[in-house]
């Protein structure tokens, strides 16, 4: 009986406390909302000065506006988006975009951790072979397109095709040939180091007693690789994917310097650029196309990392 | 671990709903934009207005200077290297030139002037733009500021030029160089191969002629295949033309009927160009216009070019390395009689230019026959290397006849060949043109047809499907 009783008394203390805990959490939130009150113009300011040209686009994208031939500007509803479903091109720069974005980040990824894994290891130059990795993120686009557009890839000049020729094989013509994945090997080659700095930071960031301690207890390299680093690395890995995907679905440097457009590189982002000012003149629909890729960008971004995320917590023991 | 877990993902749904909420803010503002879009235009063009008058270029007085956007072909680069000692000198007008790739000066040029952008004084265009752009109300008249300059003589330029560049009776460029296109070949080549060209070859002899001399050292010709309605769309449309097939019919009312992408003659021509490509062509055909194929003709790498009457004098200038070795012959033909195409680039001056009196000062220079008598003497290339097909003067000129002899009068041949009134075997809308069809979506059309026709010469798609492709990209235009 005294226990029950006992019990009953922990039980109204517990749920005091709990009630205390409660009303405290309250009152800080209460707080914190009137501390960040005074700050609610300037972030409604910033939204609006920042999404103005969004702003505009999303009203050009109910126009008929076309600069060639000149036309009065008219509204036309939600035509433009109505035609954007038929379009076999849209449909495949789509397709295109989603190839090149998701092809060039998971492989940049996989570099990136095959080149961070090796430079957290202690050897001589470290330094100097960190930064040389860097370099490629630090050229300009228009740059890298260039150089392996003329020195690389060229079937005349590129050092590709004097290799193979060295080798005795036929040269090819990498560029025409294979457009989407000439583009990819350059958007890897570039963004490789960005994703190997921030795995890297990751791997630096691990507990070194943990791996000594797993060490010790006999696990093998590989175990200590997949069960302890990997699941660390994920947060790392989460904003990679995000950071790349985000970027690399805008590509538009590589695709008008390397390929110039066309079937299998034409994406979404050069799509625009060709239905507006590059040639096609029609700023309206061109503008319907670029909401659609904001919003794609949107949805891409979350389902990419979500998928990441339930991967990864399937390894994690 | 699932106290990590939760800390992991809060920032990524502070984002989520950050972007949510950007995107409500975004649509609530949408409606009360309205008004403000549609005034947008009128306060961008006062922005820029204003933009230039501090960068104070137009003041008069001594320091005055210009803004020339021109195509990066070699003549259009000699000028801007002679223009400093030529014409700054003389008139103390500074000269800023921006020298741009075919397709990106028309992109650029067509937002400039057609947004009404202040960026240029002058521009250069072309054959296709000019009379398109003087019917849209862009470009000063030049007729106007030509009666006040006798020294400019507007009646020595030659008039199917003047006729392509007109609209309406104003004439709205000034002809800087004017070609048409004809073939090109190495006469020690053919020579050596035992075969002889036609003075005007169809296209089944040259294609020939091609596959004869093709070596694995040397290919038999240069086609264009670089995506582009000027580069790829420009050689291949002559050859359409001549096959008997067309891009559009025409309605009644000149106007885009219905596409002829499908039709067995676009079919024909095709299939013809891209397989003569495939045995005879250069390499990497796919990614050459006409400087990829001018250097491989000069470094000897083809033995034949089907290519712009412009580049023979190029190729015969005194430092050129075939000069002398070459012959040329009238564009090749098929169902019709003539088939070379008709094109000038020209200097424009766009209706915002901010001193059209001084943009005037260097057109009326640079188009001059003063300019091309000045060129003969100061090019390292010789009079060979002048601009040329504008001026009948030109061809009466005794320095320029004596470099030119080679191709002189054939260039003047061909042009005076080519079919700007009926280029094919139908009628065709919008404004006269030959390996363009004249109307403002053909700019569109062209490049993205010919995006899938350059994929197909690369081997990466296959003719069927460019076609159809294609045939969907022209449906759209037509009415």
């Amino acid at each position: 009986m005294s226990e029950v009783i006992d019990e009953d008394v922990v039980d109204v203390a517990e749920q005091r406390v709990i009630d205390r805990a409660d009303e405290l959490r309250r009152l800080q939130r209460r707080e914190a909302w009137r501390r960040r009150l005074p700050l609610l113009p300037a972030l409604l300011f910033t939204i609006v000065v920042t999404q103005v040209p969004f702003v505009l686009s999303l009203w050009y994208s109910l126009t008929d506006w076309t600069i060639v031939p000149p036309s009065p500007r008219e509204f036309v509803g939600l035509e433009n988006y109505g035609e954007l479903l038929d379009n076999r091109f849209f449909r495949d720069a789509v397709w295109t975009s989603i190839l090149m974005t998701v092809s060039s980040v998971l492989l940049s990824v996989l570099f990136g951790l095959g080149l961070a894994v090796l430079l957290d290891r202690k050897f001589f130059g470290q330094g100097f072979v960190r930064t040389l990795l860097i370099t490629p993120f630090l050229i300009m686009p228009v740059v890298a397109g260039l150089v392996w557009n003329t020195q690389i890839f060229s079937s005349s000049f590129g050092v590709l095709n004097w290799f193979l020729d060295l080798l005795g094989f036929e040269r090819i013509e990498f560029v025409t040939r294979y457009p989407l994945w000439s583009i990819v090997a350059v958007l890897v080659w570039q963004w490789t180091p960005f994703m190997m700095l921030i795995l890297l930071a990751g791997l630096q960031g691990q507990d070194s007693s943990v791996l000594e301690a797993a060490r010790v207890d006999g696990a093998s390299s590989r175990a200590i690789f997949f069960q302890i680093t990997l699941p660390q690395l994920r947060r790392y890995l989460e904003l990679g994917v995000l950071l790349g995907s985000i970027y690399l679905i805008q590509v538009f440097d590589h695709v008008e310097v390397i390929t110039g457009g066309g079937p299998d590189s034409t994406n979404v982002p050069y799509f625009v650029f060709q239905r507006s000012i590059g040639g096609g003149w029609q700023f309206g629909q061109a503008s319907a196309y670029s909401i659609v890729v904001v919003v794609a960008s949107i949805i891409i971004a979350t389902f990419g990392l979500r998928t990441l995320s339930n991967l990864l917590e399937g390894e994690t023991p | 671990m699932t106290g990590r877990h939760g800390r992991g993902r809060r920032p990524w749904f502070l984002l989520l709903l950050l972007l949510a909420a950007v995107s409500l803010v975004a649509a609530a503002c949408g409606d009360s934009d309205d008004s403000d879009a549609g005034g947008g235009d009128g306060s961008e063009s006062d922005a820029s207005e204003a933009g230039d008058d501090g960068g104070g270029s137009s003041d008069g007085g001594g320091d005055r200077s210009i803004n020339v956007a021109i195509v990066g072909n070699p003549q259009m680069e000699d000028i801007a290297t002679l223009t400093p000692e030529l014409f700054t000198d003389e008139t103390g007008i500074e000269v800023n030139y921006t020298i741009l790739e075919e397709q990106t000066l028309r992109e650029i040029v067509t937002r400039d002037v057609g947004a009404g952008g202040e960026q240029f004084d002058v521009v250069m265009i072309g054959m296709f733009e000019a009379p398109q752009f003087g019917a849209n109300g862009w470009l000063f008249d030049l007729n106007d500021f030509a009666a006040d300059t006798p020294a400019w003589d507007v009646d020595d330029i030659i008039p199917a030029v003047r006729g392509g560049l007109s609209f309406d009776g104003g004439l709205y460029a000034a002809p800087f160089y004017a070609e048409s296109s004809f073939v090109m070949y190495r006469q020690d080549v053919l020579d050596a191969a035992g075969v002889t060209m036609p003075d005007a070859p169809t296209w089944d002899e040259l294609a020939e002629i091609a596959r004869t001399v093709d070596s694995d050292e040397m290919a038999g010709i240069c086609l264009r295949g670089k995506p582009g309605w000027g580069d790829l769309g420009a050689s291949f449309t002559t050859v359409l033309n001549t096959f008997g097939g067309t891009w559009w019919l025409a309605n009644d009312d000149g106007s885009i009927g219905e596409a002829q992408v499908d039709q067995p003659e676009f079919r024909e021509a095709l299939e013809f160009y891209v397989g003569l490509i495939g045995d005879a062509g250069q390499d990497d055909a796919a990614n050459s216009s006409f400087n990829e194929c001018l250097s491989l003709y000069q470094n000897g790498e083809v033995a034949m070019w089907y290519d712009a009457t412009v580049a023979a004098g190029i190729l015969e200038a005194d430092d050129s390395p075939v000069q002398g070795l070459n012959g040329f012959a009238l564009a090749p033909t098929k169902v019709t009689d003539a088939s070379g195409w008709l094109w000038a680039w020209a200097l424009a001056i766009p209706q915002n230019s901010p001193d059209p009196d001084t943009a005037w000062e260097y057109v009326s220079w640079a188009t001059s026959e003063d300019y091309i008598n000045a060129a003969g003497e100061a090019l390292p290339g010789g009079w060979a290397a002048v601009p040329p097909g504008t001026r009948e003067s030109t061809y009466a000129n005794a320095n320029y006849l004596a470099a030119a002899e080679a191709f002189a009068q054939k260039t003047l041949d061909a042009m005076l060949a080519a079919p700007i009134d009926s280029p094919g075997t139908t009628p065709r809308p919008g404004l006269p043109g030959v390996q363009y069809v004249g109307v403002p979506e053909f700019q569109d059309v062209g490049t993205r047809c010919t995006e899938q026709f350059s994929a197909a010469i690369a081997g990466s798609t296959s003719i069927d499907s460019a076609l159809s492709a294609c045939q969907d990209i022209a449906s759209a235009v037509s009415n």
